[in-house]
């Protein structure tokens, strides 16, 4: 029964945002005086059209996946991580800068790169997470400040001390190329996408086969319970917000030596935002948050295309993206866990 | 007047001008969290009061039915996030963040519509200098009277009932969703004149972007003004002081982005307790269901 319940919920959900989607998508084309039809047409062509416009939204779809997974870690263990942005950014700038003077060969410099995204985002992630396991601080509060404190001060870094990108650019030098990851038939598309959808696997097994991933749920689904139980709350809420900054920060690390083969300041349009969205479509299910990242890999991509072909302003993307986060925002599993 | 005075009351002056948008959407901000409900999009209402009132003084030529267009929109904004956190109870972390993401596309989707160029807007009849001292001065007037209907009036009394215990609120007969309901919205009224003072008399334009996440400085002036109203303003005034400050002090070698980090470090700081006890309204951010 509660499986069939589940998938009620699930399916209204997924009406929502088809709804969203199309109803909203279309009464910004008219009011834009182009054609419903033309609009999604170039969208939807834009997205899967050919291999290098599947490879994009497949990379779009990375860009996603990762941070969204982290979002989901820390809502499930109850809290929420509202500054994927910044951990993603301080992840991609740490690849970058080490990614540009590492002279090793690729097999070591590839993994070192990403790592220390995954090391930056998660140190980045543990900071809210220690301010609430030792000062009991907001860390919804303490995450969002942090999304800005991440902006400036690596834009100061590469403006300043760490300037590499010659006078007035700020960006790091070029990855040397053997930190570069290796890209995926023939096309942009690069390993990231393997590891990315290895790690939704291996979460989705953590969460539901490990001592770990059970005291994670339980933290989140009933904490006074868990305390009960024994589980220390403090240490699972630091621990959850490590993890969860540490996949965002991959998720910089990867745009970054996967993509723009260099840091600078403008390297997400707001990934770590769209993640949430990402996230709560996926029921916070990490089987399903590859679904959902492929779904709004696809308005990204396909957003660029609409833009240039249809003349459909791309903000419609971020409109629908933004209108579909609060029409889950009443989900069950949101408002249970945070008002407990 | 020798040189100092003169170097000083400029000073004064740009902190003014930098701190009103700031006051405005902290005391927005204020109210609503008084009565329970954390405004994540603040900056939400700043952007949609920004555009519509340039948008509308555009459309009418008159820039003072443009303002009352801009807090008309902020009002609807808040509005759906009030209706979302009362009626529908719905996570409002969660929600203000969907709002902003959607205030800002629809404000630069509208730039299109509007006036067919992406980016910014023409210069549209604005408040001049002298709305803009209206404004500044209307500021001040507001925290004063914010703080005395928040300790002073029956309302004001109900407003901080609910964002304490919305339950033992309605067992002494106040209707808390429809206390919290109005203390969003008219915050969000006040919060969209910081929108309107910033695209129309500030400047006389929309620009994407304009609002620089000043709806989050504002957030942080909540916070580090401990939820009052003349506490949130003394801090927008002290971020303001710092962001008047900040090309004096970049001649001086001090880095901008320091500066601008600022209202960030000092909120993440009062979170910890480092600047004094900090409590937040005890049912601020809970949803309340009725049994």
């Amino acid at each position: 029964m509660t499986a069939a319940l589940l998938r009620t919920r699930a399916f209204r959900d997924v009406a929502v945002v088809i709804v969203l989607v199309f109803g909203v998508g279309s009464i910004a084309m008219l009011l834009a005086h182009v054609s419903p039809f033309d609009g999604f047409y170039a969208l939807i062509d834009g997205a899967f059209g050919t291999k290098y416009e599947l490879a994009e939204t497949l990379v779009q779809t990375t860009n996603l996946l990762l941070p969204a997974l982290g979002i989901a870690i820390a809502f499930r263990a109850g809290l929420f991580n509202i500054g994927a942005e910044g951990q993603l950014v301080i992840g991609g700038f740490a690849a970058g800068w080490l990614g540009a003077q590492l002279l090793l060969p690729g097999y070591l410099a590839v993994p070192m790169v990403l790592l220390a995204g995954v090391v930056a985002g998660g140190a980045w992630g543990a900071i809210p997470g220690f301010m609430r396991a030792r000062f009991g601080a907001n860390e919804v509060i303490a995450t969002l400040m942090l999304n800005f404190v991440a902006a400036l001060l690596t834009t100061y870094l590469v403006t300043g001390p760490l300037q590499q990108g010659g006078a007035g650019a700020a960006e790091t030098s070029p990855l040397l190329k053997a930190a570069q990851l290796p890209t995926l038939f023939g096309t942009q598309l690069t390993w990231a996408f393997v590891i990315a959808l290895g790690l939704a696997f291996v979460m989705h097994w953590v969460l539901r086969r490990t001592v770990f991933g059970y005291e994670l749920r339980a933290a989140g689904d009933a904490p006074e319970a868990a305390k009960r139980a024994g589980i220390d709350l403090s240490r699972t809420a630091l621990l959850a917000m490590t993890i969860s900054g540490a996949f965002a920060g991959l998720g910089g690390a990867s745009i970054v030596a996967g993509e723009l083969h260099r840091f600078n300041t403008g390297l997400s349009p707001g990934y770590g935002f769209i993640a949430i969205a990402v996230a709560l479509v996926g029921n916070l299910d990490p089987r399903w948050i590859v679904v959902a990242a492929l779904a709004f890999g696809a308005l990204q991509s396909g957003g660029y295309v609409m833009q240039a072909e249809a003349h459909v302003p791309r903000e419609v993307v971020s409109l629908v993206t933004g209108l579909v986060i609060v029409a889950l925002a009443g989900r069950r599993v949101v408002a249970a866990q945070r008002s407990t | 007047m020798n040189a100092t005075a003169a170097a000083l009351l400029a000073l004064v002056g740009l902190t003014l001008v930098k701190a009103t948008p700031l006051i405005y959407a902290a005391l927005g901000g204020v109210l609503s969290e008084r009565s329970g409900v954390v405004n994540i999009g603040l900056e939400g209402i700043l952007i949609a009061g920004a555009f519509t009132s340039v948008a509308v003084s555009a459309a009418t030529g008159n820039p003072f039915a443009g303002a009352l267009a801009g807090i008309v929109a902020g009002m609807l904004l808040a509005a759906l996030l009030a209706f979302a956190a009362t009626r529908l109870a719905v996570d409002q972390i969660v929600a203000g963040t969907g709002l902003n993401i959607a205030a800002l596309a629809a404000a630069a989707f509208g730039l299109v519509l509007v006036f067919h160029q992406p980016g910014a807007s023409t210069e549209v009849p604005a408040l001049g200098p002298r709305g803009q001292t209206t404004l500044i001065v209307l500021a001040f007037v507001a925290a004063a009277a914010l703080h005395w209907v928040l300790t002073r009036t029956p309302w004001g009394l109900r407003v901080r009932a609910c964002g304490e215990d919305p339950g033992a609120a309605e067992s002494a007969g106040i209707d808390a969703l429809k206390t919290r309901f109005w203390a969003v919205v008219i915050g969000g009224a006040i919060c969209s004149l910081g929108g309107v003072y910033l695209a129309l008399a500030e400047l006389d334009l929309y620009s994407d972007g304009m609002t620089a996440g000043r709806g989050f400085i504002a957030l942080a002036a909540v916070i580090f003004g401990r939820w009052t109203p003349l506490g949130a303003t003394g801090a927008a005034l002290f971020f303001g002081f710092f962001a008047a400050l900040q090309f004096t002090l970049q001649q001086a070698g001090i880095p901008s982005q320091l500066l601008q980090a600022l209202p960030y470090l000092a909120a993440l700081v009062a979170l910890c307790g480092f600047a004094g006890r900090v409590r937040a309204p005890a049912a601020d951010g809970l949803p309340y269901v009725r049994h």
